[in-house]
């Protein structure tokens, strides 16, 4: 499940669905989780994911091909939540294919087949409000973003519907590149536990031992996912899943 | 003016985008807001309409070609007499008054047929802004005059090359670089699509197109229009030339959308007709999507740059759906038939996007009384298609010319490197 708040810092990591195949994802998902990765985000490709950056935007385009889907997705969770009890594994997704499948069935067809939260970044808060009843009957996790320049009043907005932690975007822009952790990020990340006692993930430019370094003792989760789907892309499943074990070991985070 | 209801016009609009562009969209929307209330903003932009870019532009009729087609009086809005030659720039000048009061040094922009870019890139030049334009590889190729001047006028051109390469793909990297630049930057959107408040505030702004267009024709036709057609990419021009006759329930109002090459998934940009696009939430905007049923942004066709764009105007998706707006579609070779027809009779050279508009009005003037009244909305001139154009109707003189000039352009920049 998700962690507790200060709990010691853990790495989420993600796979494109489809990408590089269907079979591959099972492989490189039971690779992170022997790793030691326990929070999987499983992302339906789009056509146009606007918030990625150019590694997921490329992933997102081989995966369409492959028959990366809504559908296979809800069917891949079903498998690797049943493969995989220990590990929590999040929808990521744009909202148009979800909002072509139907909200509501989607939510609960993502609920049956294992999923304990989802991350769309396209959806704002206003959107998710009127689902919240179902989403807590389904124990279905909205995990919502913040920016560095959402307001206060915002912030405390999305802290409300926000479950299982907050997704604290760490800088301006798109997935994929480098963030500096200084005393500016600090005092964000500081404004956001100001309106919530839900765990934080800290997401964007997330790319090496050091930045998990960096943000250990700063908040309870690491989205670590361009760089580890760039492993994937240049050096196959296998090889990533040990760069991933390697990581951790060297954010001294096994 | 139409007027949303929160950004929403009926089910379409919105504002579904990332939370880091929330700030801006709702800082630009109170501006926007407080300046429509203030008549003097509306006589700023008129007068420098009027200034920069030759408004009004004239109502012409076309006597010759009415008569030989034997139906209505057709007239043209000449949007093509506009600086930049195209409709677009009515819209930049607007934005550009916005960036100064925002005081914001950068401005990026999505561009198609590149007249948009265009516009931006001068008003960037105008007003002492950095200016980066997105531009789909394949588009690139299509219009590439716009982008010789573009950069000519100092503006970064960035070519898109993932997926199909054209507008949709643009305007998905214009988003991103909002992303990381919206502190500093604003995103000069060019078409009544994108999140709120923007299909309203480009409507807005090219809503001085029907303004016009109601006192030129109660002077010069002694009525108003029985109908008036324009071309529908995003929605921009023919929602200008739509929305000051919204109330004026017997003129109709008739969008006419790229056909392409067939009615088949792929080979056209049709949204508004039945079977083909439907709802979908994308690109900041709920609107008709053409679409798979995974909800995957379908691919699109159209000889017209401007025109080859998936989703439409959510104004005009709720218009049509209220049956306010007639959707119709003309096909390439319609197109192409009806560049020549207006270039031979009347002497004017249209832009490919424009000629959907002849296309369409010309089909239904010929089944209108002689004397009933149809505007088109001529959105642009057709310089910037001069490599399309002798596409379509192939002579050999212009490879054998091109040939030439290539070589004397490389003379040129050989000579220039033996210099350095
Ligand atoms: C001359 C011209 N007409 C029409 C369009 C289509 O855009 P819209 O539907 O926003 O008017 C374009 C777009 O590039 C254009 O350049």
């Amino acid at each position: 499940m998700f962690p507790k708040q200060n709990d010691r810092l853990q790495v989420m990591s993600h796979a494109v669905v489809g990408f590089p195949t269907l079979e591959e994802n099972e492989k490189a998902i039971a690779g992170l989780v022997d790793s030691g990765v326990k929070l999987i985000e499983l992302q339906v490709p789009f056509s146009d994911p606007v918030a990625d950056g150019h590694t997921l935007v490329n992933a997102c385009y081989e995966a369409l091909k492959t028959g990366g889907s809504v559908k296979a997705t809800l069917e891949l969770c079903a498998k690797v939540s049943k493969q995989h009890p220990d590990a929590s594994f999040i929808l990521m997704s744009y909202l148009n294919p979800l909002y072509r499948y139907g909200l509501e069935q989607l939510f609960r067809d993502a609920a049956a087949a294992g999923f304990k939260g989802m991350i769309i970044p396209d959806m704002p808060v206003e959107q998710f409000e009127p689902f919240m009843p179902l989403l807590d009957e389904l124990g279905l996790a909205p995990i919502l973003m913040v920016t560095p320049n959402t307001s206060d009043e915002r912030v405390a907005r999305i802290a409300k519907s926000a479950r299982g932690m907050v997704y604290v975007v760490s800088r301006m822009g798109v997935t994929g590149k480098q963030t500096q952790w200084g005393e500016e990020f600090h005092a964000y990340v500081k404004r956001i536990r100001q309106h919530t006692d839900l765990p934080l993930a800290i997401g964007f430019g997330v790319r090496a031992a050091d930045d998990l370094k960096a943000l250990t003792g700063t908040a309870e989760v690491a989205a670590f996912c361009s760089k580890y789907i760039e492993w994937q892309r240049d050096s196959g499943s296998d090889v990533a899943a040990q760069k991933m074990k390697t990581l951790l070991t060297d954010a001294e985070l096994s | 003016m139409i007027r949303s209801e929160n950004g929403y016009f009926g089910e379409f609009g919105g504002r579904y985008v990332p939370e880091i562009l929330l700030p801006a969209l709702t800082e630009l929307e109170t501006m926007f807001n407080e300046l429509r209330e203030d008549p003097s903003f509306w006589q700023e932009y008129v007068t420098l309409c009027q200034e920069f870019s030759g408004r009004p532009t004239p109502l012409t009729p076309l006597r010759r070609l009415s008569k030989e087609l034997g139906g209505a009086q057709i007239w043209l809005k000449r949007e093509d007499l506009n600086h930049s030659g195209a409709h677009k720039v009515n819209n930049v000048l607007g934005q550009g008054l916005l960036v100064q009061r925002m005081g914001k040094k950068r401005v990026i922009a999505e561009t198609g047929a590149g007249q948009h870019g265009l516009a931006t890139a001068i008003m960037a030049a105008r007003l002492g802004l950095q200016a980066t334009i997105y531009m789909g590889a394949d588009d690139i190729e299509r219009q590439y005059s716009n982008v010789f001047w573009m950069r000519q006028l100092g503006a970064e051109v960035v070519g898109v090359t993932t997926g199909a390469r054209t507008l949709k793909e643009a305007l998905d990297e214009a988003l991103r670089d909002w992303a990381a630049s919206v502190e500093t930057t604003h995103y000069v959107l060019g078409t009544a699509c994108g999140p709120a408040p923007f299909p309203e505030l480009v409507s807005y702004f090219q809503s001085v197109i029907s303004q016009e267009m109601r006192e030129q024709a109660l002077t010069q036709m002694g009525q108003l229009p029985d109908e008036v057609v324009a071309c529908v990419g995003g929605g921009s021009n023919a929602m200008g030339a739509f929305a000051a006759f919204l109330d004026d329930k017997d003129v109709g109002l008739v969008g006419v959308e790229a056909g392409g090459l067939s009615f088949k998934e792929g080979e056209h940009s049709i949204r508004l007709l039945p079977d083909t696009a439907e709802p979908g939430i994308a690109q900041g905007y709920k609107t008709l999507f053409l679409q798979n049923d995974d909800g995957q942004l379908g691919d699109t066709h159209s000889i017209a740059a401007g025109l080859d764009y998936v989703g439409v105007s959510p104004i005009l998706a709720h218009l049509t759906q209220t049956g306010r707006v007639t959707p119709e579609s003309a096909t390439d070779t319609e197109v192409t038939e009806a560049f020549k027809l207006l270039m031979k009779t009347e002497g004017i050279i249209p832009a490919l996007e424009s000629s959907h508009g002849l296309a369409g009005g010309f089909k239904r003037a010929k089944t209108m009384r002689p004397d009933q009244h149809l505007v088109i909305n001529l959105s642009g001139r057709g310089d910037k298609d001069i490599f399309n154009i002798a596409r379509a109707f192939p002579q050999p003189e212009w490879p054998e010319f091109l040939k030439r000039e290539a070589e004397r352009s490389q003379e040129l920049v050989d000579a220039a490197k033996e210099n350095r």
